[in-house]
């Protein structure tokens, strides 16, 4: 599916064109092979891993879905190559988040809300790349002996604390306490950086297009805000590091990986056509798991991005779903609008005729209601709902 | 941001020592009218027991082991075996499901954690119990169910009874054990080192039954070797039903151990 | 995804031993005894007994259950007024939760209360079954049912009754397991739901 023989093309190439401005990430490491657990620490995170596992498999919550599994597996094999990827099991979860991570023993966890939210496969290698960067580096072994080292320090503080207890002791237990949590998350986000650096070399090599990982944290950013406006909240500050953040700002992350990127690599494909094509079964139910969040800004953005390749059905019923729940009376008259598009579409999508329908109805015109709903009915006679919906066409159910 | 400080200290195990008292939990409890007759030769299916064991940091930080676990693993199952067998039955290790077989069996297992849950908040602490089971409990009734569909489970034909195990330990690594020490010297600060917790549940493979439950957060026994597993087992299965010569019951919540 | 976290969380508890007495312990709901829910002009009489639990998920909810709310949970929203939230929401202005609506219909109650648990319970997965309409409270209302997948992955199925009376909301569901524990107790959730009164 994928071309992988202008891999090292690619990489030659890169060593070759060094731009003057920006310096793109360096080369990954050399592969090291299959990698076993050594030491006590690590086979124990494995063993864990490992149970985790076994839930993991047999959860309601899986996507079983061979294609598409093996869709996000052959992006990630692509992006760090065969060698590396033998390693790996990709999970496809139903969550609504924009989420991946991947544990010590090789499971990879992909949320469907991430995958609503990218828009080609260069954006899907970078999430992997990344997630696999971590596990390649063995970061998880590295985070848990330095917050063992730290909350042994921290212990042994509050006892000599607990021996001498002043204010101004307590004060001074405080301020260390402190001090080592926050470098945890420091400890955290400097993985992050790593991770990320890596993933950008992944893709540097691979035959994709390393500008789209930049992209990535913009779309993001941009989200939050609209998502932030829509609920009367302040614009976040995407440079701002909380105490307790995990990962760098986006901001930052956005603009050290446009940075990294190799400049050569501009021109590649960045697979936006594959990867509508393998998204495409799951974009209904991936936008109605978003949509019922509650979180209207955040959903219109991403309706609005999925309509810059051509606005379709399931697109104008899903933005009519997320504008008649809102409900004031303006989202109304825009719903029955979007649902009118999604029917001149599509005229065989029932649930964009029921949406019609009920918006009409709410909107004051219960007579241009009944045809839809009518044409619900007569496309759906089995649907769940049908004896609700009869008992409100004017006339009550014949 | 107290809040913040107090999930920290709580998180390494350090409680300030307080003079709140303990309210009365119970540990176990059996099905009214359950017994299993010794050498009655029932058979008991052993689904996958959760087991995890390691240290403790000396910031009460969980190290995960995988040699001790391993090692667990064989030694409970021996231990479970044998304590069984003494009591005259047989102990039969579920055997591993696959595709749909094993999305039933997880199903199972999350509906167990849920009853146990709901056995834990509303039956063990006292003080918590819901109206209706406090007057069941009088009469000695304790009615607990995971439904006919255990009878499908893989495994399940051959057996009368399903077992569901679990137990965490995590042993004091010598830093948090000579931090106890100095500790109990001072005022205000309680360190403890080691934690060991463990439940048991048997069900009735026919009816889903909840048989008898025991959930324990202080457990003895090193599940490390095989001696102190059989006293983990012992423990574990303790007032398992016919595991002891029968006693006379006693008024009030008869059947529930204080 | 791991199944013992909520019983390693009770037993973590237990270890400290120095669980608060319940600031009000559950309430006998006995049979025959007409009960007012959350102080409001609802009332019902249950056919068996049942428990009251004691703490409000919402402003205008009650939770009743015969074993434990993770088992089988009936929850009554007794007049939830429009710009109201089914559930207490954990903050206003970060994670609102949907609100009920005056022009809300009848065969949008079902949506809202999906909505709700996909916000508020975290729920991954709702599936309505069924919505015809159905008298509650003596009025035209709307009777449901629906299977939800929690973010553990536990399969619980419900059924829910609910009417709009003065301009609020009157809505009782009942959840729980699909294995074993719904059918064993749907009829008498059934039976305490029709037995609702205003």
């Amino acid at each position: 599916m994928i071309r992988r023989s202008t891999w090292w093309a690619a990489a030659a190439g890169l060593l070759l064109a060094g731009p003057a401005a920006a310096q793109p990430a360096a080369l990954p490491p050399p592969y090291q092979g299959a990698y076993q657990p050594h030491g006590v620490d690590e086979i124990g995170l494995w063993h864990e891993a490992d149970e985790e596992e076994r839930q993991l498999a047999a959860s309601p919550l899986r996507i079983r879905d061979e294609r598409l599994t093996g869709y996000v597996t052959s992006v990630l094999c692509a992006t760090v190559g065969d060698d590396r990827c033998g390693s790996v099991r990709v999970y496809v979860i139903r969550a609504p988040m924009f989420n991946a991570s991947m544990t010590p023993n090789g499971t990879m966890r992909v949320y469907s809300g991430l995958l609503l939210r990218l828009r080609n496969e260069a954006e899907l290698a970078t999430v992997l790349g990344h997630e696999f960067g971590h596990y390649e580096r063995r970061h998880t072994l590295a985070a848990f002996k330095e917050r063992r080292s730290g909350t042994d320090a921290v212990a042994w503080m509050a006892l000599l604390t607990s021996l001498g207890a002043s204010y101004q002791t307590m004060q001074n237990f405080q301020n260390f306490q402190l001090a080592v949590y926050g470098g945890f998350f420091r400890h955290g986000r400097d993985q992050e950086r790593e991770a990320d650096k890596l993933g950008i070399a992944y893709l540097n090599r691979s035959s994709l297009r390393p500008q789209s990982a930049t992209v990535v944290w913009q779309h993001m950013m941009a989200e939050a805000e609209a998502s932030a406006s829509a609920k009367g909240l302040k614009k976040p500050n995407f440079r701002y590091i909380a105490f307790a953040a995990s990962h760098p700002p986006y901001a930052e992350r956005a603009a050290y990986l446009a940075e990294l990127a190799a400049p050569d690599g501009a021109d590649r494909d960045d697979g936006t056509e594959r990867y509508r094509a393998a998204l495409a079964p799951f974009l209904a139910q991936f936008l109605d798991d978003q949509i019922k969040l509650n979180d209207f800004g955040a959903s219109e953005y991403l309706i609005q991005n999925l309509a810059t390749a051509g606005w379709t059905a399931t697109l104008w019923l899903k933005r009519g779903d997320l504008y008649r729940t809102r409900g004031a009376p303006r989202d109304l008259a825009a719903a029955a609008d979007f649902y009118a598009h999604a029917v001149q579409l599509d005229p065989t999508l029932a649930e964009a005729h029921r949406g019609l329908g009920l918006s009409l109805m709410k909107t004051g015109r219960p007579s241009e209601a009944v045809a839809p709903l009518q044409t619900y009915l007569r496309l759906r006679p089995d649907a769940v709902d049908a004896g609700m919906i009869q008992t409100i066409i004017p006339g009550g159910p014949q | 941001m107290k809040g913040l400080f107090w999930a920290f200290l709580l998180a390494a195990g350090l409680t300030l020592v307080v003079g709140n008292p303990a309210q009365a939990q119970e540990r176990s409890a059996t099905r009214q009218g359950f017994e299993l007759a010794p050498n009655s030769g029932k058979k008991i299916l052993v689904f996958r027991p959760s087991i995890s064991v390691g240290a403790q940091s000396t910031g009460g930080l969980f190290e995960p082991n995988g040699d001790w676990t391993d090692k667990a693993r064989t030694n409970l199952q021996a231990a479970l075996e044998k304590a069984q067998a003494s009591l005259g039955n047989a102990v039969i290790a579920a055997p591993e499901a696959y595709g749909d077989d094993a999305q039933t069996l997880q199903e199972h297992l999350q509906l167990f954690a849920a009853v146990s849950d709901a056995v834990i908040k509303y039956q063990f602490f006292v003080g918590n119990r819901l109206p209706t089971k406090k007057r069941d409990n009088k009469h000695a009734v304790f009615d607990w169910s995971l439904g006919k569909g255990v009878a499908d489970l893989p495994g399940a034909k051959d057996a009368d009874y399903g077992l569901f195990l679990f137990t965490r330990d995590a042993y004091g690594s010598t830093g948090r054990k000579v931090l106890q020490v100095l500790a109990a010297f001072g005022p205000g600060l309680a360190v403890k080192s080691g934690q060991h917790e463990g439940y048991a549940g048997l069900v009735d493979l026919r009816t889903g039954d909840l048989l008898w439950l025991n959930a324990d957060a202080a457990m003895g026994g090193d599940v490390r070797d095989a001696e102190g597993s059989e006293k983990r087992i012992h423990q574990l299965l303790e007032d398992f039903p016919g595991s002891t010569p029968p006693k006379a019951q006693p008024q009030g919540p008869a059947q529930a151990k204080p | 995804m791991t199944r013992h976290r909520t019983l390693r969380r009770m037993l973590a508890f237990a270890a400290i031993a120095a669980l608060p007495l319940p600031a009000n312990a559950h309430k006998l709901a006995e049979k025959g005894t007409p009960v007012t829910i959350a102080d409001s002009t609802l009332s019902v009489t249950p056919t068996r007994d049942w428990n009251r639990l004691s703490g409000r998920i919402g402003a205008h909810a009650e939770r009743w259950t015969l074993d434990g709310e993770q088992l089988n949970d009936v929850t009554f929203y007794a007049g939830v007024a429009p710009g109201e939230p089914l559930l207490r929401e954990r903050s206003k202005k970060k994670d609102p939760l949907p609100k009920f609506r005056q022009d809300m219909l009848l065969a949008e109650v079902p949506e809202l209360l999906e909505r709700t648990y996909r916000t508020g319970r975290d729920a991954r997965d709702f599936q309505l079954s069924g919505a015809a309409p159905g008298k509650f409270l003596g009025r035209d209302g709307v009777t449901f049912a629906y299977q939800v997948t929690d973010s553990e992955g536990l399969i619980r199925k419900g059924e829910a009754r609910a009417a709009a009376v003065n301009g609020k909301l009157y809505l009782v569901t009942f959840d729980a397991p699909r294995l074993h524990y719904f059918d064993q107790v749907v009829d008498d959730a059934r039976a305490l739901m029709g037995s609702a009164t205003l």
